[in-house]
């Protein structure tokens, strides 16, 4: 057997360096990533990367920050796998491999002019806040913002200052409720369903951007359309396990569509046939 | 960084699988270049009391001493790793639960078999918590290697939860039913790389079997051979007795 | 036909040829392993070869995307450094059924498509192809004539066709014709040999006929109708979930990626290995959701991922007809059983329709 270096490889990762970790929750950590070479990722919001620990492995993971950001980007990430778990255990100033961006994010050209009812679902949020800060930094561009948010319990809410914050303006409509309160909690109790019916939108020309555990999508979906939203303009990101991000590996396949490739981000008239999607 | 320390330990159990690690060749210099080992009888003399960072268990647990022994262990150490049939899966051992205690004492000991308590086999994870398991009678080396590499860096090892047959399509074996033999590899878990079919043996179900077996279907299959169940079931029961603990 | 791209092999001089062959570079061809069980393996001479052979354990994918095949190499710390890397072959494959040259052109397509995958497209390239043809069907389990994939159609440098006497070689590729000039043991082809190939191939034409009663055409459609059918909870029942018909195929390219470091923790590789969409963790994300957790869901993916995906992106079937996955599958499920049962299904419902 014999070896040849290979000047175009599709697995070979960018390093970066880890400049900053913040702690969110319990499981949840924000990684600021910076590439070694300068570069900018120039992602679109919803856009994944493939992140590298050499030794261990390597995992997709949405980028969470605002492309209008050009030195870092961040990544937020659930202590869950065997990777994310090592993640975990990363300081500032340690290096990762990072490749991508990957995949479809969201139109944000085709956002452009209308209403937009972003709707998270726990670590939903993650990609989700890569849309919600593009969308505020070129606020003028678009309609009303709505922004829903439900997690399991208050503990679990990320991002919770810039949730705050996000409260507090008023050209963005923020609600949120919690499965299970805490004594402390004096918000909305139940799911994120229940705050759909409320929201004051026009539903021809707004566009809903939906991510969140596998479970909410359905219900979700069906309130949405309800209201009336156009099956066009519903907007779904999806998590699968991924080990390529070039659409070969085969994991990520909703029947014909790989979802490296062709998503994550699709809208709800192309993958409403699809028995495995949602 | 300070190396682990490392001890190995026997319970009922052949002694077969340190005797493999032992025999490993040049890699066991590597594996003592990475680990400082406190503790193992077959190869060395010295004893260790203090605590260890990983204990190596081999053999399962069949009677009362034992048990306190693995509990002994477990509060000693970070790390507890399950080599072997016998510990992983109660292994050849497990074979002892097909009788009543009673009997397969007085076979033993005869007249003076009160003296001796014993306790049905079980695997070392239905007694303390497990954190590696390398499955395997014996241990197969390059996987054992894995998990020490596992263990260095703190992750996690996932014994494959598939047929031995994945394996050994890929190594390009003969298929032992083509041949007009049974083999166990459908139901086994696969991770050895199909070590034994590659040497012209059958799968004896040694790494225990795979968590969601298609069984209806493998009926038929025994139904499509001639083969009885019961036949397979014995030979499956050579290994894997202990899965009927809950 | 036109004379100058054949050649012709007499059968006394096989033996020389092969001899000739495997001194270029390393040869690979079918042989025996017993119980009508063949392999792709090195051969020195022509005896070694099993010229009548059914599909082999394994196809010739094995060679173009290894099983175990590292990606990158990498070493870890402060002076961390990373590479990428091909390991490869100079091979020369002798004897490929046109179903597995079908298989090598379906995985080019599928790997050439952007982004590519350069490691198997580098690899390719050192690697030469001679295909045998096929006068008759190798046994009941092919269906390689449904999918077209009964008559050459390129994908190889040099074809072998046994003419009874002798072999009528077509002459594909200048790296064909450099075989050919170097080995110097071919005669030119005259008009008696070319009208003996004819000869051959329409009485090939008497011999492969649909082995399921669906015309090519129509198969996308009956996919289409044929989604919510109970002949995948009928099979799903039956899978064991042991992931033989994938490893087999010819044109399954699905992998797992991995890493691996050396004891010393400092050095270590990526690799990929093959892996299936038959088995349980194949489509379960790390919160543990499984996609595709059903024996039947799996089942019907793999049989749409020859039959209806592929035909959006690449206009041609990811199956060859070669038969390895009935051959193997201790279930007895059967590729052309279960196309012949969707056939019949449907046109159940269309008569239905009709009454």
């Amino acid at each position: 057997m014999e070896k040849m270096a290979l000047k175009y490889s599709s697995y070979k990762s960018e390093k970066a360096e880890i400049v900053d970790i913040k702690k969110l929750t319990e499981n949840e950590k924000l990684f600021r990533v910076v590439l070694k070479n300068k570069g900018r990722l120039d992602h679109e919001p919803g856009q994944f990367v493939m992140v590298s620990l050499y030794g261990i492995g390597e995992i997709p993971i949405s980028v969470c920050s605002s492309p209008m950001i050009s030195d870092y980007f961040e990544l937020c990430v659930r202590a869950v796998g065997k990777v994310t778990r090592s993640m975990h255990k990363l300081k500032k100033g340690d290096e990762v491999g990072i490749r991508g961006p990957y995949g479809r994010g969201f139109p944000v050209r085709i956002l452009e002019g209308n209403d937009l009812l972003v709707i998270a679902g726990g670590l939903g949020l993650a990609p989700l806040r890569s849309l919600i800060t593009y969308v505020l930094d070129n606020r003028r561009d678009f309609g009303k913002v709505h922004l829903l948010f439900g997690c399991k319990e208050p503990k679990d809410m990320l991002f919770s200052d810039e949730l705050e914050q996000w409260n507090k303006r008023a050209d963005i409509h923020y609600s949120c409720t919690v499965d299970r309160a805490s004594p402390d909690w004096a918000g909305n109790v139940g799911v994120i369903t229940t705050l759909i019916p409320g929201v004051d939108i026009e539903p021809s020309r707004t566009f809903a951007a939906v991510v969140g555990p596998p479970v909410m999508y359905n219900f979700v979906i069906k309130e949405l359309i309800v209201k009336g939203v156009p099956e066009r303009n519903i907007l779904l990101s999806f998590e699968r396990n991924m080990k390529c991000g070039n659409g070969k590996c085969g994991r990520c396949q909703i029947q014909n569509l790989y979802c490296c490739q062709d998503g994550p981000v699709f809208n709800y008239e192309q993958i409403k046939n699809l028995s495995e999607a949602i | 960084m300070k190396k682990p320390k490392i001890a190995f330990f026997d319970f009922a159990c052949c002694e077969g699988c340190q005797l493999q690690v032992a025999n490993m060749g040049e890699g066991v210099l590597d594996v003592l270049a990475a680990f400082d080992v406190v503790e193992w009888r077959e190869v060395m003399s010295e004893k260790w009391d203090k605590k260890y960072d990983v204990a190596i268990i081999e053999g399962s647990i069949t009677d009362n001493h034992a048990v306190k022994r693995i509990k002994k262990i477990r509060k000693k150490t970070d790390i507890l790793l399950a080599y072997g049939s016998c510990a992983t899966i109660g292994g050849v051992n497990g074979m002892k639960n097909n009788f009543e205690l009673d009997d397969i004492r007085k076979y033993v000991y005869g007249e003076s078999y009160k003296f001796f308590p014993t306790e049905i086999t079980k695997a070392v994870h239905q007694v303390v918590k497990v954190d590696y398991f390398v499955n395997g009678c014996p241990v197969y080396i390059p996987e054992f290697v894995t998990v020490l590499k596992a263990v260095l860096q703190g992750i996690p090892y996932y014994v494959p939860d598939y047929a031995v047959c994945v394996e050994c399509k890929l190594n390009e074996n003969v298929c032992m039913y083509a041949k007009g033999i049974t083999c166990l590899g459908p139901l086994t878990r696969a991770g050895c790389n199909s070590w034994c079919i590659n040497n012209g043996n059958i799968c004896y179900g040694c790494r225990g079997m795979v968590s969601n077996p298609n069984e209806k279907s493998a009926q038929d299959i025994l139904a499509k051979y001639n083969i009885p169940i019961e036949l397979i079931m014995n030979k499956m029961n050579m290994y894997n007795k202990c899965r009927e603990i809950v | 036909m036109e004379e100058y791209q054949y050649v012709v092999l007499k059968k006394e001089l096989f033996n020389d040829f092969i001899v000739r062959l495997a001194g270029i570079k390393k040869l690979i061809a079918p042989i025996a392993k017993g119980y009508n069980n063949f392999a792709y393996e090195e051969v020195r001479s022509g005896e070694q070869i099993a010229l009548k052979y059914i599909p082999t354990i394994l196809p010739a994918k094995k060679y173009f995307m290894p099983r175990n095949e590292t990606l990158l190499e990498f070493s870890t710390g402060k002076k961390s450094n990373v590479e990428a890397f091909i390991e490869y072959e100079s091979l020369t494959l002798f004897g490929l059924h046109t179903c597995d040259i079908a298989g090598i052109q379906c995985l080019n397509m599928a790997l050439s498509e952007r982004p590519k995958d350069y490691n198997y497209l580098a690899r390719k390239n050192f690697i030469t192809i001679i295909g045998l043809e096929c006068n008759e069907y190798c046994d009941e389990f092919a269906s390689c004539h449904l999918v077209n994939a009964s008559f050459p159609s390129g994908g190889y440098d040099l074809l072998f066709t046994d003419a009874g006497e002798y072999f009528i070689v077509h002459i594909n590729t200048e790296s064909g014709e450099e075989i050919v000039n170097i080995t110097e043991i071919f005669n030119k082809a005259e008009s008696l040999h070319l009208n003996e190939l004819t000869k051959i191939r329409e009485n090939k034409r008497k011999v492969f006929s649909n082995e399921v009663p669906i015309e090519r055409r129509h198969i996308p459609e009956l996919f289409d109708r044929s989604f919510r059918s109970n002949v995948w909870k009928e099979i799903g029942e039956r899978c064991l979930s042991c992931g033989n018909c994938t490893n087999v195929c010819p044109t399954c390219y699905c992998f797992d990626i991995r890493d691996e470091l050396e004891l010393d923790m400092k050095h270590g590789r990526r690799y990929r290995v093959w892996d299936s969409c038959q088995l349980e963790p194949f489509a379960k994300v790390a919160g543990g959701f499984n996609f595709r957790k059903e024996r039947f869901v799996r089942q019907r993916h793999r049989y749409y991922r020859k039959f209806r995906y592929p035909v959006d992106k690449f206009s041609r079937f990811f199956c060859t007809g070669c038969g390895r996955c009935t051959r193997t599958c201790m279930a007895n499920i059967s590729l052309k059983e279960t196309l012949n049962q969707l056939v019949k299904e449907s046109e159940d419902r269309v008569w239905k329709r009709w009454l």
